[in-house]
C-alpha cells in the first residue's frame, strides 16, 4: 500500500529519510540535553501525571533522555529504567533502517511473538509497580 | 481504509528457501509511544507487534499481514491522539495564563 507522503518520499533518495529524522532526534535530544527537564517550569507536566496522578511507564524519559546526553547512566536508569533499556534499542533500529537506506543489508532474526507478549506485560506491571510506594525508590522517577 | 492488497505470501510453506523477513510489525512506533507519550494505545501496538510476529512464525502469513495492518492502524491513531491532547493541553495552559493574568 502506497501512500502519498511515501510517494514523495520514493523520489528523494532513500537515505534523505533515516537523515532527517536522525538530525530532529540529535535536535531534540540536544535541546532536552541544555533545557534541564528536572527543573520545574521548564516543560510542562505530562498530561497523563496532571490529570490522573498516577506515573505511566513513560514517566521521568525527558529526565532520563537529559541525564544520558550528560553521561549519567545511573541517575537516567533513576528516572525511567525502561527509557534506558529502549533507547540504545530505537538507536540500534534507525542505524538499521540508516544502513539499510543505503544499500546496507543487515540480516536480523524477527524476535518471537512470545519476547513481545511478555514485553507488553513487562510494560504494563511497571506502570503498576512503579505507583506502589514502597517500591518508588526503584522505579518511581 | 483503500482495498486491501492480496497477502503476497502464500499460505503453503516454502521449500528450504531461507524464511523472509515478516511484514513490518511497526515495534518502533509502538516504543515510541509507549516510552515518550505513554498511551495505553502504545501497549496495544505492542501487543499488535506480538501478534504479527508469532502468527507469521506458526505459518499463518495472512494472518500476519492482517495484524501488520491493525499494528500500523494502532501506531497512527496513537501518534494522531499524543498529538491532540499535546495541542488541547498547550491551549488549556495558554486559556488558563491568559485566565490569569487578565485583571
Amino acid at each position: 500500500m502506497v501512500e502519498p507522503g511515501e510517494r514523495l518520499l520514493a523520489r528523494l533518495h532513500p537515505s534523505v529519510a533515516p537523515l532527517v529524522v536522525g538530525a530532529a532526534g540529535l535536535a531534540a535530544t540536544a535541546y532536552i540535553a541544555s533545557v534541564d527537564p528536572h527543573e520545574g517550569g521548564h516543560y510542562p507536566t505530562c498530561p497523563s501525571l496532571y490529570l490522573t496522578g498516577f506515573y505511566c511507564p513513560g514517566c521521568g524519559s525527558l529526565r532520563a533522555i537529559h541525564d544520558l546526553a550528560h553521561l549519567d547512566l545511573a541517575g537516567a536508569w533513576g528516572m525511567n529504567p525502561l527509557a534506558v533499556i529502549a533507547l540504545p534499542w530505537l538507536a540500534w533500529r534507525w542505524l538499521r533502517w540508516a544502513l539499510e537506506s543505503a544499500g546496507v543489508s543487515v540480516t536480523t532474526r524477527p524476535a518471537p511473538g512470545w519476547a513481545l507478549y511478555l514485553l507488553a506485560g513487562a510494560v504494563i506491571l511497571y506502570g503498576i509497580l512503579r505507583n506502589i510506594p514502597a517500591l518508588a525508590p526503584w522505579l518511581a522517577p | 481504509m483503500t482495498d486491501i492488497p492480496p497477502p503476497p505470501m502464500s499460505p503453503e510453506p516454502s521449500y528450504g528457501a531461507p524464511a523472509p523477513q515478516p511484514p513490518n510489525n511497526n515495534l518502533v512506533w509502538a516504543i515510541l509511544t509507549t516510552v515518550l507519550c505513554c498511551l495505553p494505545l502504545g501497549i496495544v501496538a505492542i501487543v499488535k507487534a506480538a501478534e504479527v510476529n508469532s502468527k507469521w512464525q506458526a505459518g499463518d502469513y495472512a494472518g500476519a499481514q492482517a495484524s501488520a495492518e491493525a499494528a500500523k492502524k494502532w501506531s497512527i491513531w496513537s501518534a494522531v491522539a499524543a498529538a491532540i491532547v499535546a495541542v488541547l493541553y498547550i491551549l488549556f495552559f495558554v486559556v488558563l495564563g491568559a485566565a490569569s493574568s487578565s485583571y
